[in-house]
């Protein structure tokens, strides 16, 4: 059940999972909103390292730019421009939060043992080409084009309607 | 450089990657601790001044004393900042600045990682200091520090795009994101293969949007004295604030050398005769070149408004540099393929 050989690589990922895992228990169990956003930040990185442990860079650092960077500095900004008074805790159910304890603890082993006891195919040699950022893109202008075509359309609307929202509420 | 990181990581590799890393950090410790002197020493000549005279031979030892002074200071945290998130806002920003320096080539041999999406990684990782910048400014509890913060990012996600957008032309010449492939693509003997030249609107837009990432003068709004105390570092003191200045003139190494790869052919000499010369001397020059720009614009402009800044990056630069990824596109269509 615990074959597991300690190369670099697991090292790497043990170390990469405890960040995230982390950041993602932080993030629920943290107060301060903004506290919140940066263990979320932390799930962003940790993914990013996931990313490159899979050699694939070009995902692990539009993940970076996009997650960490940006998507962060958005929440941040709205944390701080809406008004956020420390809000009351609520009141400690003990039979509650043993149940869910026990819950959430039962479906981990369940998981664990089922994954690992799992024989998994042998995986086919990773046949990375050198250079993934064009595989992608060529991959996106092929296979994938009306997909993203059709996203880009989304974005532009997504963006016209804040911009339409934006302009209504400057207007009164 | 190049052998070593191809090869099996044994611990002696480690050991050897290890002291070239705190060669490298020394070197730009050296780099900033000048840069600072330097940029005093010009900007009061530009302005009849004399500059730093006083402390060591020319006044040389005057940053170094600067800087112990920061470094023996009394660390003071205001009682009602946050504390954990003040502690932290100085790494976050000063670990994405030492982090890019990793990927950029000075020679075709001397690069400290050969990383397939370097420029992306330079870009992805710069964005992150801004996230340093807010939370010093938020964790401070101090209404000027707050502006600061809130300007400053602002400021720097507005610059982030246009600056990105203006070197896709540079990745569409030269179709890639590894930067010593983009200085090999430039390489041609003749100083006219550079990229500044086939993309001198994506340099224009890639250089102000620079200054405006450094928050420097005409761009300074974040820090800027007379309005604001002192803009997200007003409650940081001792090394704690020695670390955001030391970043921001990491920042200042990290741009110019960008700039000289991007756009200045690196190490490529200008003309065929002159490849006698090595390929660092030419990067040196061409990088302390940038350098010494960024400190002439800081001495010779006024600072612009804040609706005027917001202005000039939404509605001039990001078009403007939409338009020259059509161009350089529609060039690439017509005229190579």
């Amino acid at each position: 059940m615990f074959n597991i050989a300690f190369t670099g690589e697991f090292v790497a990922f043990f170390v990469l999972s405890v960040i995230m895992i982390c950041g993602a228990v932080l993030m629920i169990s943290l107060e301060k909103v903004v506290h919140m956003v940066i263990s979320m930040a932390a799930v962003f990185l940790g993914l990013a390292g996931m990313f490159v442990l899979l050699e694939a860079e070009f995902v692990a650092f539009v993940q970076v730019l996009i997650y960490a960077g940006a998507v962060s500095i958005l929440m941040i900004f709205g944390i701080m421009m809406t008004k956020h008074q420390q809000e009351e805790r609520e009141k400690a159910k003990p039979l509650h939060e043993t149940l869910a304890a026990v819950g959430a603890l039962s479906l981990f082993g369940i998981l664990f043992y089922a994954i690992r006891t799992t024989t998994f195919p042998e995986p086919t040699p990773f046949q990375g080409s050198h250079d993934n950022t064009m595989a992608i893109g060529e991959l996106l202008y092929t296979g994938y084009v009306i997909p993203f075509e059709l996203l880009s359309v989304l974005l532009t609307v997504a963006f016209i309607g804040a911009i339409v929202l934006a302009k209504k509420g400057a207007d009164e | 450089m190049g052998p070593w990181l191809n090869e099996a990581m044994t611990w002696g590799n480690a050991l050897i990657l290890f002291l070239w890393a705190v060669v490298f950090l020394f070197i730009v410790l050296g780099f900033v601790t000048y840069a600072i002197f330097f940029e005093r020493k010009v900007i009061g000549w530009m302005q009849l001044r004399i500059g730093p005279n006083r402390v060591g031979p020319f006044g040389m030892l005057q940053t170094v004393a600067d800087i112990f002074k920061l470094l023996i200071k009394e660390d003071t945290i205001p009682r009602k900042a946050d504390r954990v998130l003040f502690i932290l806002a100085p790494a976050l920003a000063y670990i994405p600045a030492f982090s890019v320096l990793a990927v950029i080539p000075y020679t075709q041999k001397l690069y400290f990682a050969d990383l397939n999406v370097g420029l992306l990684y330079y870009v992805a990782l710069s964005g992150l200091s801004t996230l340093g910048i807010v939370l010093g400014g938020w964790a401070s509890n101090n209404k000027y520090a707050l502006l600061g913060g809130m300007r400053s990012a602002a400021q720097m996600i507005s610059y982030e795009v246009p600056l990105v957008i203006s070197v896709v032309g540079v990745i569409l010449l030269s179709g890639s994101l590894n930067l010593r492939v983009i200085v090999e693509a430039q390489s041609g003997g003749w100083f006219w293969n550079w990229n500044f030249i086939p993309q001198i609107i994506g340099f224009a837009i890639f250089i102000i949007a620079a200054v405006s990432e450094l928050n420097r003068t005409p761009f300074d709004l974040p820090e800027a004295e007379s309005e604001l105390v002192a803009g997200y570092h007003v409650e940081y003191s001792g090394f704690r604030f020695a670390f955001f200045m030391l970043s921001e003139y990491v920042y200042v190494y990290a741009i110019a050398a960008l700039t000289t790869v991007l756009f200045l052919g690196g190490w490529n000499a200008p003309a065929p005769f002159l490849d006698f010369v090595p390929g660092m001397i030419w990067f040196l020059l061409k990088f302390t070149f940038i350098v010494f720009s960024l400190f002439w614009i800081r001495a010779t402009f006024p600072r612009i408004r804040v609706d005027q800044l917001m202005g000039l990056g939404w509605k001039v630069l990001l078009p403007v540099s939409l338009l020259n990824v059509f161009l350089t596109a529609v060039y690439l269509e017509l005229f190579i393929k």
